[in-house]
């Protein structure tokens, strides 16, 4: 059986940010701690996107209820937390009201494995908004040895012709463009609550 | 062994903390997300504007192929192919302005266009001049899944009053004596939204102890309450049948703002949008049918959307011709190599700028026909080159997201329904009379091309195992 593509938090912010506005798409969550799994993506989102993130559980959800969440405001990112006890009737509700739920900013289904069934049978016209953007939450991606992160310092401190503790001084005083060089540059040096 | 981060205590455990703490030669930043430093993203400064022409070029793509924007806003923007349909929309805007009282049912299946052609349909009337069109999606106003009788009536009534008041600012002094409570305005607003009425009442859990003592005295009851019933309106309604006289109760109202319309030199046509999410069939007519009755009687135009299901599955086809002037299906859209409408379509939103043609040729071939999975392809396809690294579409990001969406419609389906689909690809046999067969249909995993053509949604026929046929 043909599986979905397994995305790491962060390349589902890349997607989501590249898409621009209007976007959707869906994660399903992993069978162990989903809640604590849909804080994580909720803050990858924030920190990528650089907006705020709301979790919105559609379970008991009213339309009107739903509709203003998703519209006040509508510029900020929202996942749609679809819990695994969602059922057949709640999938058709939140189908027949998408036209309430199109909003600028982007939208993420999270949802468990086994309900894109549900979703497909359900909530066509949800599914179709989706399209082919359903993702398993996958794991996080190679992150950086000691070498590598010398060795890209060394190359924003050549580009820059500036050393780490005058890019801290600067990021202190306030004086620092939000490039996202600098950003890079803060978190490299483990500074990154400067940002 | 994890490490206290770099500058914290020993007793911080990474959370809410920006600094880097070790896993032995690597480090992870917990919690304000990892995406900043990924060793993928971090570029040469040196190529950093390359790499912002790249992202520039993509994103200038993606927002041509978004299929989750307002269609409005693609046609808006040129993006529409307006003849992909036949010119559809200039047939329903001929017949809705000529015939006063006309009534056309336009049915698809999820993502073939119908709301692109009923917003062409309004701009079309539009610019007729004397015509004032309403376009409505009512399901943006109001939860579907409880509606009734009634609903469609209510919400056009509010849409012309607004759009009157609105638009036509000489009209407001006549409006104004409509307005108010128990004005037809008034009356209006109570019967899409609800009102309270007052009673007289012995019952004192029916009713709260009325404070005053007027009421009470005109009745000459020591004990008498005031009871408060909550009416509800046609867009918050209870699940309730539908009653012919509650419909008359909003044509006296309506018909004095229909006479505003007519006093400007407008005729009022109400394009009803939404109601194709109402997948089962005797859900649209219960909501449908009674309203339809007092916009016929009303002389107002009407263009609706309805599902797939009212023109397939027993006992619903045969009639819905009757209950309308016309009904038009808008099928999918056969992938045609001399027509090329699918191909036309990327043309129209600049998709060869990151398609070669045969990846577009893939692209239309999988989408089956289906618009929304067209635009969707070409755009999850041109996320899948941007994430990969690569300048353009490639053949794999293609492959990569038909995988996607075939494996959207597979998932959910039993042995019953996969032998339907089998029995389908292999002998072209389907029956639309049986309940399974228009669920397949109005979930896109079966297509239909004509009244007769029908075929699996080829990104599904794509992961399905389909056994090899038998050699002789």
């Amino acid at each position: 059986m043909p599986d979905f593509s397994s995305q790491p938090f962060v390349e589902v912010a890349r997607r989501l940010e590249v898409q621009g506005a209007h976007s959707w798409l869906a994660v399903l969550s992993p069978l162990s701690d989903p809640t604590a799994a849909c804080d994580a993506l909720s803050t990858e989102l924030e920190s990528f996107l650089q907006t705020p993130v709301r979790v919105v559980p559609l379970r008991g959800s009213s339309f009107e209820r739903l509709r203003e969440q998703l519209h006040q405001p509508e510029h900020d990112a929202v996942i749609l937390f679809a819990s695994g006890d969602l059922e057949a009737g709640e999938w058709s509700s939140l189908d027949s009201m998408r036209s309430a739920l199109e909003r600028r900013g982007p939208v993420v289904l999270w949802m468990a494995p086994d309900a894109v069934g549900r979703l497909t049978e359900f909530a066509p016209n949800i599914r179709s908004f989706i399209g082919s953007s359903i993702f398993l939450a996958g794991p996080e991606p190679g992150i950086m040895t000691d070498k590598e992160r010398e060795s890209r310092l060394e190359e924003l401190r050549q580009h820059y012709q500036l050393s780490d503790q005058e890019i801290v001084r600067r990021a202190e005083a306030k004086e620092l463009p939000p490039e996202p060089h600098f950003v890079e540059w803060l978190v490299l040096v483990g500074r990154g609550d400067l940002v | 062994m994890a490490r206290a981060c770099a500058g914290h205590d020993a007793a911080c455990t990474g959370k809410m903390c920006n600094r880097w703490y070790g896993q032995g030669e690597a480090f992870v930043l917990p919690d304000r997300g990892r995406g900043l430093i990924l060793r993928g993203m971090s570029s040469s400064p040196s190529t950093t504007e390359v790499k912002l022409q790249r992202r520039e070029r993509f994103r200038a793509y993606m927002q041509t192929f978004n299929p989750t924007a307002p269609p409005q806003d693609a046609i808006e923007a040129g993006l529409v192919c307006e003849e992909l349909h036949g010119s559809l929309f200039r047939k329903l805007a001929g017949r809705a302005d000529l015939e006063r009282g006309s009534q056309q049912l336009l049915v698809g299946g999820v993502g073939s266009g119908k709301t692109t052609e009923l917003i062409l349909a309004a701009r079309s009337l539009e610019q007729e001049g004397h015509v004032l069109p309403l376009y409505i999606d009512i399901s943006a106003e109001t939860d579907l899944s409880s509606l009734n009788s009634g609903a469609l009536l209510a919400t056009f009534g509010l849409h012309l009053t607004r759009r009157l008041w609105a638009d036509f600012p000489p009209l407001r002094q006549g409006m104004e004596a409509l307005l108010g409570p128990g004005k037809p305005y008034g009356r209006l607003k109570e019967y899409a939204y609800g009102k309270q009425e007052a009673g007289v009442t012995t019952d004192e859990a029916l009713g709260q102890r009325y404070p005053a003592a007027a009421e009470a005295d005109r009745v000459h009851q020591a004990d008498a309450y005031i009871a408060i019933r909550s009416v509800l309106g046609k867009l918050n309604p209870p699940a309730l049948p539908a009653l012919s006289r509650d419909i008359e109760e909003i044509r006296g109202p309506l018909e004095e703002f229909l006479a505003v319309a007519r006093d400007a030199q407008k005729e009022v046509v109400a394009v009803f949008d939404g109601l194709d999410r109402l997948l089962d069939p005797t859900r649209f007519w219960s909501v449908a049918s009674q309203d339809l009755r007092l916009f016929r009687e009303l002389k107002v135009s009407v263009v609706l959307t309805a599902p797939l299901s009212v023109l397939f599955g027993a006992r619903v086809g045969q009639s819905v011709s009757d209950h309308f002037d016309k009904v038009y299906h808008v099928p999918v859209v056969a992938v045609d190599p001399v027509r090329g409408l699918l191909g036309s379509v990327l043309e129209k939103r600049h998709g060869y700028e990151l398609l070669s043609d045969v990846d577009a040729d893939s692209v239309c071939e999988y989408s089956g026909g289906v618009l929304r999975d067209l635009v969707s392809l070409a755009r999850d396809a041109a996320v899948e080159a941007y994430i990969s690294g690569h300048d353009s579409v490639t053949s794999e990001d293609v492959e990569n997201v038909v995988q996607q969406l075939g494996t959207g419609y597979l998932r959910g389906l039993g042995p019953y329904e996969m032998n339907l689909l089998l029995r389908l690809e292999e002998s072209k046999w389907f029956d639309v009379s049986r309940a399974t067969s228009v669920e397949l249909l109005l979930t896109r995993r079966v297509l239909e091309y004509s009244s007769t053509d029908f075929r699996v949604h080829p990104a599904l026929l794509s992961v399905m195992h389909v056994p090899e046929p038998k050699s002789a």
